[in-house]
């Protein structure tokens, strides 16, 4: 398609432009220089070039924020995805009983992140939690669950999925709708069983729904702050500290508005590879 | 203030302002508008009442007892009155205040811990308050009083009111004597510690938290900043408290750190205590009536245990009257504090939470009346007072605390690292300028 005159495409992407700038461009902007001060808010700032980089980075803090939120990314989005999709395969049916099993599953989704954190503390509690009584009962041993670094990061995602499941499943249900029957009848007059039928007509049709889960998903789970602000506070010895908690942590509570901001401009620069490499794998497999 | 930073001509605090605004924006919360040195415009009258705002972080049981005393004040009050408003606990009431100071819009006044004080005095937000009517003489061990270790005298901006110390608490259907030593608290948590999977009880229990850190490292002989202002973090001591911890955690296992960071593990120390599932533990005085009134069995407070003395740190915190509040608004709360520090209110505050009364006119009424005889708890935190081991109020302490050596404590506690090396790169990056 041709435009009519030559300022139209500017005109019409204008605006969006305009807001990408001012609500991204911009801040980014200023939260790259901000990094490179010390500032408390209160008193004044303090050049002091990559100071707060090399702070992060010489502490290890850096890099540990960075594999705990892909960690934490990768158990969340691939967890969501297969639930998701697992369940959506086994309610796309009719009937009132999977009606009410749809509506149950996507519940969470709606529930405010407070509450779903509140509950999921109490059942896990280790001593006092349902989760508990059921391992005693089943005579496993004890499971710190929020207060063992070398399972809090799991039983966070472990929530998240929990979560956001019903709306990696809705999404599922709404690709599984609009896959012509035709397809499936043409492949079981062929002889194809389930899994085949699956594997030759249900997956690869489902690709745009699978990629459009896999990347909202991958957004949510790098913003994970309330999850992370209820049930843990980053702890114990940081080992659920994701990004943004540790900015939010950096510029609140530690008072330290640069070392924050190093932390953004990372965090940025991160998620921007990362939806370059997801961009550039769509185009290759000829999604738009 | 640096040279540097009033050259800039297109106003570099302002540009960082919205910085800061960005920072928090891409995390998702929100964050500080301009900066707020100026004085904002007043509240509007109440009723022909001047109205000033207080800010407070106490929950549960404190904060019934301040809202009521709040209260009474109102109700004897003509022309001022007083509008609290919770904000969460010390370290979120804290960020809430300094968002509000730099957007111009911070209450009249507040408390902060003491560990905050000089940095917003250096921040020149905090109003001298030398000018004002006297209050009754405070304990010396609770006030500003010789805090400040910058070498500059500074005016009074702070006015103790909860103030506590660290204190032992233990379930008294399980040991009749507490321990006095590290040694004997060693043995007396390993005896008391049941390892079960349905029905675990722990010998003690203690949030992983600067504070009870600091009170075992002057128990260990160190003190946190030297005389010539080099934050040595204790040198031995400071490693030798921590090798204690790991010790119990992971050595004998008659410990659990708590789950939780900040306050929610405080919290969480105190459920075990009065669930049974710990048996002795360290908190603040400040729970003393709480758990004393809570739990099913009694309980009985003794002085943390000593190591090569008997030290505790302060805790709490002081209230602040902020300097951006309107004149009408600062006398307002300044007639609030000054109630407050009357001996009723301070005896009520104190007696009805396990706050330490913070003047001299108050202990001596308490003392005089038998108190202490009939609540042999309140005695013990109001005698601890004498192992107190003051603040040393350097600028960068808040930071020493926040960012430097709570991460690494409870990274070595969990994790049984190296204390050595975990204190070395503390002490390191205390020194750092950034």
């Amino acid at each position: 398609m041709r435009p009519r005159k030559p300022w139209h495409p500017a005109a019409l992407l204008g605006p969006s432009l305009l807001l990408l700038a001012v609500f991204v461009v911009f801040p980014v902007a200023l939260a790259a220089l901000a990094s490179l001060y010390s500032w408390d808010l209160l008193t004044p700032p303090e050049f002091v070039g990559l100071a707060n980089y090399r702070a992060l980075a010489e502490g290890g803090e850096l890099l540990g924020v960075a594999l705990r939120t892909l960690g934490f990314s990768v158990l969340v989005v691939t967890g969501a995805m297969t639930l998701g999709l697992a369940i959506a395969l086994l309610v796309h049916r009719p009937g009132r009983l999977f009606a009410l099993v749809r509506g149950a599953v996507f519940s969470a989704y709606v529930v405010s992140w407070v509450a779903v954190a509140l509950l999921w503390m109490g059942l896990l509690d280790p001593d006092a939690g349902l989760v508990a009584a059921v391992l005693r009962a089943l005579g496993l041993g004890r499971v710190g669950f929020l207060g063992d670094p070398d399972t809090v990061l799991a039983t966070l995602a472990a929530v998240t999925v929990w979560k956001v499941t019903g709306y990696a499943m809705i999404l599922f249900l709404a690709g599984l709708e609009a896959i012509p029957p035709v397809l499936h009848e043409a492949a079981s007059l062929d002889g194809a069983g389930h899994w085949n039928r699956f594997r030759h007509v249900t997956w690869p049709t489902l690709g745009p729904t699978t990629a459009f889960v896999a990347t909202t998903s991958l957004i949510l789970s790098f913003q994970a702050f309330d999850v992370v602000r209820i049930m843990t506070q980053g702890g114990p010895a940081r080992a659920s500290t994701l990004f943004v908690y540790a900015i939010y942590e950096q510029v609140f509570l530690n008072l330290s508005v640069g070392k924050a901001s190093a932390l953004t401009v990372v965090f940025f620069t991160l998620l921007l590879a990362l939806a370059t490499l997801q961009l550039r794998a769509w185009r290759a497999r000829g999604m738009s | 203030m640096n040279p540097s930073s009033q050259k800039t001509p297109l106003g570099r605090r302002s540009f960082l302002h919205l910085a800061a605004a960005a920072a928090s924006s891409a995390a998702g919360v929100s964050a500080a508008g301009a900066v707020g040195a100026a004085c904002r415009p007043p509240l509007p009258r109440e009723a022909g009442r001047t109205v000033a705002t207080l800010w407070f972080s106490y929950g549960g049981k404190n904060r019934e007892v301040l809202l009521d005393l709040v209260s009474r004040f109102n109700a004897s009050q003509a022309r001022v009155a007083i509008r609290a408003t919770f904000q969460g606990d010390y370290f979120e009431a804290l960020a809430k205040l300094r968002t509000a100071l730099a957007a111009n819009v911070a209450p009249t006044f507040s408390h902060v811990v003491g560990e905050v004080i000089p940095y917003l005095a250096r921040a020149q937000v905090l109003e001298p308050l030398d000018s004002y009517e006297r209050c009754d003489e405070f304990i010396p061990q609770l006030g500003q009083k010789g805090a400040f270790r910058d070498g500059h005298t500074h005016p009074t901006v702070a006015i103790p009111f909860n103030r506590s110390t660290p204190i032992m608490y233990a379930n008294a259907n399980l040991l009749d004597t507490l321990p006095s030593t590290w040694d004997e608290l060693r043995d007396t948590a390993r005896r008391l510690t049941r390892p079960s999977v349905g029905d675990p009880r722990w010998g003690f229990e203690v949030p992983i938290s600067w504070w009870f850190w600091v009170a075992m490292l002057g128990q260990a002989g160190g003190t946190l900043i030297d005389t010539d202002g080099t934050p040595s973090l204790g040198a031995d001591a400071g490693e030798r408290a921590l090798r204690f911890w790991q010790t119990l955690v992971h050595t004998d296992r008659s410990m659990r750190p708590p789950a939780g960071r900040d306050y929610n593990a405080w919290q969480v120390t105190n459920q075990d205590f009065l669930a049974g599932r710990a048996a002795v533990i360290w908190t603040s005085t400040a729970f003393l009536r709480y758990l004393e009134d809570t739990a099913s069995f009694p309980v009985i407070a003794a002085p943390l245990p000593k190591d090569l003395r008997a030290s505790v740190p302060t805790g709490g915190t002081f209230f602040v009257i902020l300097r951006s509040a309107p004149p009408e608004e600062k006398e307002a709360a300044w007639t609030f504090l000054r109630w407050m520090c009357q001996p009723e209110q301070t005896i009520s505050w104190a007696t009805r939470t396990g706050y330490l009364p913070v003047t001299q006119a108050a202990v001596a009424q308490l003392r005089d009346s038998g108190y202490y005889d009939a609540h042999p708890n309140d005695r013990v935190a109001y005698e601890q007072l004498s192992a107190v081991e003051p603040w040393p109020w350097v600028p960068n302490l808040f930071r020493i605390q926040r960012d430097i050596v709570e991460p690494r404590l409870e990274d070595a506690v969990h994790r049984n690292l190296d204390a050595h090396a975990v204190m070395n790169s503390a002490r390191a990056a205390a020194r750092r300028p950034v």
